[in-house]
């Protein structure tokens, strides 16, 4: 009896193949379903941040919302510090929501930082908290909006730098005959464009990057590594992956005027080369249409998601997926490979939070804006995810006056290799929203060779600085004869080894 | 204008992998937004055939370079990306989807909007109001008062009587739209109550330090202005001619109350003085006219 049972389970979770159970929780009554953070607590339960500012926690074993805190001003992230202590970052500030009497509701709504700008500007979001390894505290500051101008009042400083001044940058009913010269996106009030660290307790400010948009997506990778992503759009070709560097300006250059002793002007005047040599280059790119439209937060998977452990997964608004990036240090430089997931399964777009459960549960919470998406919290169970076949790195590595690009698998390779394509395509740097793809163009490649017992695959080629290389592994099998988990593979070639 | 964008954009355009089939392109790009028969985060293909049927450059040109048409709908990105002779191909599939078909009208409103009297009060609410800093909290009384804090200013701006807020433009729009008022203003204050002694004054801007939350669920606010670190909560008068204000501060220094146009202002200590003693901890009385 024993022995069939186990034979028939084993038989029905080859019959299914399905590593991972998505399942939509239960929307809080009420409330609009929109999520803008999401943060696991030790016990498992789930504290989600909605768009009219309601933090509520649900429990996963009753499936029950329980309020905590109300009122906030369109929540884009949470981080909580205990079950009676959360940090929300809110659209005027960062704010410390406390349990002071222990009755599972806030009475503390404490300012941990507003020492920021908002001109009234409806595209000026605020994102993060991040924790980083120093203990601070990481926000992202979106750029403006031209399809708006700034209300008569604002809070924090006002940049005269500008083909505007403050009186024609006020919105009015004639906004849109004056809007073109406002730049496509524009930092007017201090630190828009900016990501800033911040000590806990919200008394010292560094301000840390500079050169971002719309920075919706802040998280730390397992080496300490700040990994933001941002949006296609003006000086975004296609959406960008970005590990930060300190004082660096990744490319968006509106946020510059608030560079300590900026002497140069309106940035947005400077030549495209001049802003492309200043800039930090991308990490990865996400192609707009291929793979993602909208990329959102980052997190590091952990350990028990077998062959996924240590990567970053990032969410996605548009296309019903998440993505995989796979970082690979070249001469200094951490750039890396974007791999589609969960494509085909019952996902669905707007997957815009992520948080991990100490029990391996993912908790993904959705969200629209208006713009495209979903509403509500869903949750991912895996299973089995030991016997999944995919790639667990990809390294660009040097052979003479060549490269190859050496890809370790979860799963040993069947014996006849099947085909491989590579091809490579680019996205101009400028000030217009988005780029056409660019020289593209097929990339040769040698005999893709296995090594390490069929655990690894080297495709010997000639990477060329800068492109993102497509590797198409839609004919790979292992020796069980699956196909892999995510089956393209767009590696960044910022830097060529 | 228009020759010259066009031409600007066929020079950027290349050819795309795969963006052969409108179909698909139509389906990754754009089906997101635009449905066949209704609008969705956009116009749908219906209203669309109607605008562009004939007018292919029209449209291509709209995608390369959208702009902000409607209140309360968010913009349409650029679609430069896909290149015009793609963007062509899209017109004719949205013509084709839409042929035979009528627009179906959704229902408007907020579907999370509560009736005044259903409304809970006290509550807080920060949100873009007018007549504000953008950093504004709407506090709703219980009765049928609710009033304005500013938290860039740390002061009071004004009250309403009435119901509390509408808030779905804002919300749809992402702040695009103000959240509207429920009711008439019926008190404005034009500047902070109280002044200290001169020698005691900062020029600093006021700092806003957060708010609790009181057992019956009013907000305390807490601010440095002047030089001097606040706590102030506010609650109506049973007879709904003005308001209470609880203070509490660490003044070093007597404090003058202000004598507002279209308002009596009056402190729990009798005089328009409080000493430094009395400025630990008092009332004041606001009555408008």
């Amino acid at each position: 009896m024993i022995r069939s049972f186990a034979i028939l389970s084993s038989t029905l979770a080859l019959a299914n193949a399905q590593p991972f159970a998505i399942e939509k929780m239960p929307n809080p009554p009420g409330v609009d379903p929109q999520i803008g953070g999401l943060a696991v607590l030790p016990d498992g339960k789930v504290a989600t941040a909605f768009h009219r500012g309601e933090v509520m926690v649900f429990d996963p074993a009753t499936r029950a919302w329980k309020k905590f805190a109300e009122g906030l001003q369109e929540p884009l992230g949470i981080l909580a510090e205990s079950p009676s202590s959360f940090l929300v970052m809110q659209r005027a500030e960062l704010t410390r929501l406390k349990d002071l009497d222990r009755d599972g509701q806030a009475d503390e709504y404490e300012t941990v930082f507003d020492d920021f700008g908002i001109s009234g500007n409806y595209h000026e979001f605020a994102f993060g908290p991040a924790r980083g390894p120093d203990g601070r505290l990481y926000i992202g500051l979106n750029v403006a909006s031209n399809g708006a101008g700034v209300r008569p009042e604002i809070r924090g400083k006002w940049s005269d730098i500008g083909t505007l001044d403050r009186t024609q940058m006020t919105h009015d009913a004639q906004w849109g005959k004056r809007s073109a010269k406002a730049g496509r996106m524009y930092s007017r009030v201090e630190w828009r464009g900016w990501i800033l660290a911040i000590s806990p307790d919200g008394k010292s400010m560094e301000p840390f990057a500079s050169g971002l948009r719309s920075p919706n997506g802040l998280g730390f990778d397992p080496q300490g590594n700040l990994l933001v992503t941002d949006n296609q759009g003006d000086w975004r070709g296609t959406s960008p992956l970005y590990v930060i560097q300190r004082g660096g300006f990744h490319g968006h250059p509106a946020s510059l005027v608030w560079q300590k002793n900026w002497n140069q002007g309106d940035p947005l005047r400077l030549p495209p080369a001049e802003l492309d040599r200043l800039r930090v280059k991308e990490s990865a790119r996400f192609p707009q249409g291929d793979l993602a439209n909208s990329p959102t937060e980052p997190i590091a998977i952990p350990d028990s998601w077998g062959p996924f452990s240590g990567q970053m997964l990032i969410g996605e608004m548009n296309q019903p997926r998440l993505v995989r990036f796979l970082p690979d240090d070249v001469a200094g430089f951490r750039q890396g490979c974007l791999i589609p997931m969960f494509d085909g399964t019952q996902l669905g777009n707007g997957n815009h939070r992520l948080a991990f459960s100490p029990d391996g549960t993912l908790w993904v919470g959705k969200t629209h804006l208006s713009w495209a998406g979903a509403e509500g919290l869903v949750k991912i169970t895996p299973s089995q995810l030991d016997r999944l076949f995919t790639a667990t790195s990809v390294k660009l590595e040097k052979h003479g006056a060549r490269h190859s690009l050496a890809i370790t698998l979860s799963q040993p390779l069947a014996k006849n290799t099947a085909t491989v394509k590579v091809e490579r395509f680019n996205y101009r740097y400028h000030q217009d929203y988005g780029s056409p793809k660019t020289d593209a163009a097929p990339v040769e490649i040698g005999n893709p060779e296995p090594a390490q017992d069929g655990r690894q695959l080297r495709i010997p080629l000639l990477a060329k600085e800068g492109f993102i290389h497509r590797i198409d592994l839609s004919a790979l099998r292992d020796t069980q004869g699956q196909a892999l988990d995510g089956r393209v593979l767009y590696y960044q070639a910022t830097r060529l080894p | 204008m228009k020759s010259g964008l066009l031409s600007v954009f066929l020079l950027t355009s290349v050819t795309t992998f795969g963006a052969d089939d409108p179909a698909k392109l139509f389906e990754v790009h754009c089906g997101a937004c635009h449905a066949v028969d209704h609008m969705r985060v956009g116009p749908s293909l219906v209203e669309i055939t109607g605008i562009y049927r004939n007018n292919p450059d029209g449209f291509v040109q709209w995608c390369v370079k959208p702009g902000h048409k409607r209140p309360g709908v968010i913009e349409m990105p650029s679609m430069a990306h896909l290149g015009e002779p793609a963007l062509r191909r899209i017109h004719a599939h949205v013509i084709a989807a839409a042929a035979g078909k009528t627009e179906q009208k959704i229902a408007g409103g907020d579907p999370y909007s509560i009736p005044r009297p259903m409304l809970r009060r006290p509550q807080v609410q920060r949100i873009f109001l007018p007549d504000a800093s953008p950093a504004a909290i709407a506090v709703a009384l219980p009765g049928d008062l609710s009033y304005c804090f500013d938290a860039g200013e740390c002061r009071l701006r004004y009250l309403w009587k009435g119901g509390f807020l509408d808030g779905f433009s804002y919300w749809k729009g992402n702040g695009s739209e103000i959240a509207k008022l429920d009711g008439e203003i019926i008190y404005r204050e034009e500047a902070f109550p109280l002044t200290g002694d001169a020698a005691g004054n900062e020029t600093r801007s006021p700092k806003f330090l957060g708010y609790n939350v009181t057992k019956d669920g009013l907000p305390s606010f807490r601010y440095r202005r002047g030089g001097i670190t606040w706590t102030e909560t506010i609650q109506a008068l049973p007879d709904g001619s003005g308001i209470e204000r609880r203070f509490q501060s660490d003044a070093q220094v007597p404090l003058t109350l202000a004598t507002p146009r279209n308002a009596t202002l009056s402190s729990s200590h009798g005089q328009p003085t409080l000493t430094a003693a009395q400025a630990k901890s008092f009332t004041l009385t606001l009555r408008w006219k």
